[in-house]
């Protein structure tokens, strides 16, 4: 209760700073109006020229382009400002501000900053994955999308878990963000449906870097895939993450050296 | 001239000094660009032998082409370089030269191609062993000339349409969004997201006519053996008008930009 309380002041202060800086709030609802639209346009063309892509239909696949707007969306809005600091905190020293609160370092190092200028856009984005639900032709049942939807946000947990385990890190590279850039680069297999990998690169996409579980598996979940085997696979990966994230944590707060470190 | 060359050799060093950093994220982001690509292409290429003029090997060869030819043309980070010195103040120093700040950032992004280079050189090597030359596309020594000089304009013309949205940070706090839109567009429009073929018929004429395009695609395209002797000298000439377009808009902005710049950053 007391850190939810918290997070409230945390979303107040946000919004209010956000309002001082009006023109970069719209610079913002730009760039992930088109970044959605790029998207789009990608499938677009490409099922211009086939029927089928990775096993989906382009209704499928928007349904999964849906889900990735939306997990990114909620990336961008409630964490991404604090990803980005992260490193600075750590190289400048600024780390200690943080650790001295009588609360969970990591609540508060992950979750400080809410990007409210980046709230309209999760709303746009859950407006897309509503459209894209709702446009699709097949039936989908009331208990598949309350499914897909709880897997999405998982997958939302997952991401930040392995975000993390790259930037942490940091703590003993004092590189400018640890590992960060490789994480961004390997995050583009999170925006491509699972169904085209295969082989090794399949396996690793499911199991050690698991960036297909964030919202292409998830997807199938509504068009075939077998239900609990995908529920258990997701959840079994993302508690694995996350507990795997926190234990590296608290060896690299261990391990901070305070200013300058 | 001298001292171009001069900013521009320390800039290669610089990025040089973190070989580690340097080597790993370039690494990863090729092996990753070209893995996302590669599977792409052979979903794509399930049910059908061509695509958009390509074959299945020609349009990995483009993909890899293209990766490699974005390192050329947009050096990583001197994206947010000029803001930057905008909002921190760094700017002040640099109006106290007797040198032009566009050409001292331009030297920047030319220091940082000579790194680029290498790694391109050696990121492409395994090419023609793997892929070879697929049928349809005519990679010979005068079309890779071509696409030298294709790039070069690329590169300009790029720093030219990135520069003045990064003037917008004499007015906006905050212009990395825009940024980050410019790139998408340029992805999408420029044709690292797709080969431009793929489009439908009626958004190629728009697509000519856009800037886009002479930043990844034409080169590409040069070098692939696609472009007529004809066709190459039109893009370059549509390709030097945009850069003419943007260096204008860039003088005025900046003007205007640098009148009311207060000279103790944001």
């Amino acid at each position: 209760m007391r850190y939810l309380r918290l997070y409230a002041h945390f979303m107040r202060f946000s919004f209010s700073r956000a309002m001082e800086f009006r023109l970069d709030f719209f610079f913002r609802i730009f760039m992930d109006t088109l970044w959605y639209a790029h998207h789009l346009v990608f499938f677009w063309v490409v099922y211009r020229h086939t029927s089928l892509l990775g096993g989906w239909t382009l209704d499928q696949m928007i349904v999964f382009a849906g889900g990735v707007f939306f997990v990114d969306a909620i990336q961008m809005t409630v964490l991404a400002n604090n990803m980005w600091m992260l490193p600075i905190y750590v190289n400048k020293g600024d780390l200690d501000y943080y650790l001295v609160r009588p609360v969970s370092p990591l609540f508060f190092v992950s979750l400080r900053d809410f990007a409210a200028n980046s709230f309209v856009n999760l709303l746009m984005a859950v407006g897309l994955l509503t459209w894209s639900l709702a446009r699709y032709p097949g039936t989908l049942g009331a208990g598949a999308v309350a499914a897909y939807v709880a897997l999405l946000l998982l997958g939302c947990v997952l991401h930040y878990s392995m975000q993390m385990l790259f930037i942490v890190p940091v703590f003993w590279l004092h590189t400018s963000g640890g590992l960060r850039e490789i994480f961004w680069s390997l995050d583009r297999y999170r925006d491509r449906p699972d169904g085209i990998f295969t082989g090794w690169v399949r396996r690793v996409l499911f199991s050690l870097l698991p960036f297909s579980l964030i919202a292409s598996y998830p997807t199938s979940l509504l068009f075939g895939g077998r239900p609990w085997l995908i529920v258990v696979h997701i959840a079994g990966v993302t508690v694995a993450a996350f507990l795997v994230m926190r234990w590296f944590w608290s060896r690299a707060v261990k391990a901070y050296a305070s200013a300058s470190s | 001239m001298r001292l171009f060359w001069k900013i521009a050799g320390i800039e290669a060093r610089k990025r040089m000094a973190y070989r580690t950093d340097f080597w790993l994220n370039s690494i990863v982001a090729f092996v990753t660009e070209l893995g996302v690509a590669y599977f792409l292409v052979l979903a794509m290429f399930g049910a059908s032998d061509r695509m958009g003029g390509y074959s299945r090997n020609g349009m990995l060869l483009y993909y890899v082409s293209v990766i490699l030819t974005a390192r050329l043309v947009r050096p990583a980070d001197l994206e947010w370089a000029i803001s930057d010195d905008i909002y921190q103040g760094a700017l002040n120093r640099y109006l106290l030269y007797p040198v032009s700040y566009g050409v001292m950032k331009y030297a920047t992004q030319i220091g940082a191609l000579f790194p680029a280079i290498v790694q391109v050189t050696l990121f492409g090597a395994w090419v023609p062993f793997v892929l070879g030359v697929p049928e349809g596309l005519h990679v010979t020594p005068v079309s890779a000339c071509m696409a030298a000089g294709a790039i070069l304009v690329a590169n300009l013309l790029h720093f030219l349409t990135v520069y003045p949205i990064q003037l917008v940070a004499f007015w906006a706090d905050n212009c990395w969004s825009l940024l980050v839109a410019h790139r998408l567009v340029v992805m999408v429009f420029g044709g690292l997201l797709l080969p431009l073929t793929l489009f439908p018929a009626w958004s190629q004429p728009i697509m000519n006519a856009l800037p886009f395009k002479y930043m990844f695609a034409f080169p590409v395209d040069a070098l692939l053996g696609r472009l007529t002797p004809g066709e190459y000298a039109a893009g370059l000439g549509i390709a030097l008008g945009w850069c003419a377009a943007g260096a204008v808009l860039t003088a005025l902005v900046w003007r205007r930009g640098t009148l009311q710049y207060t000279g103790v950053g944001i």
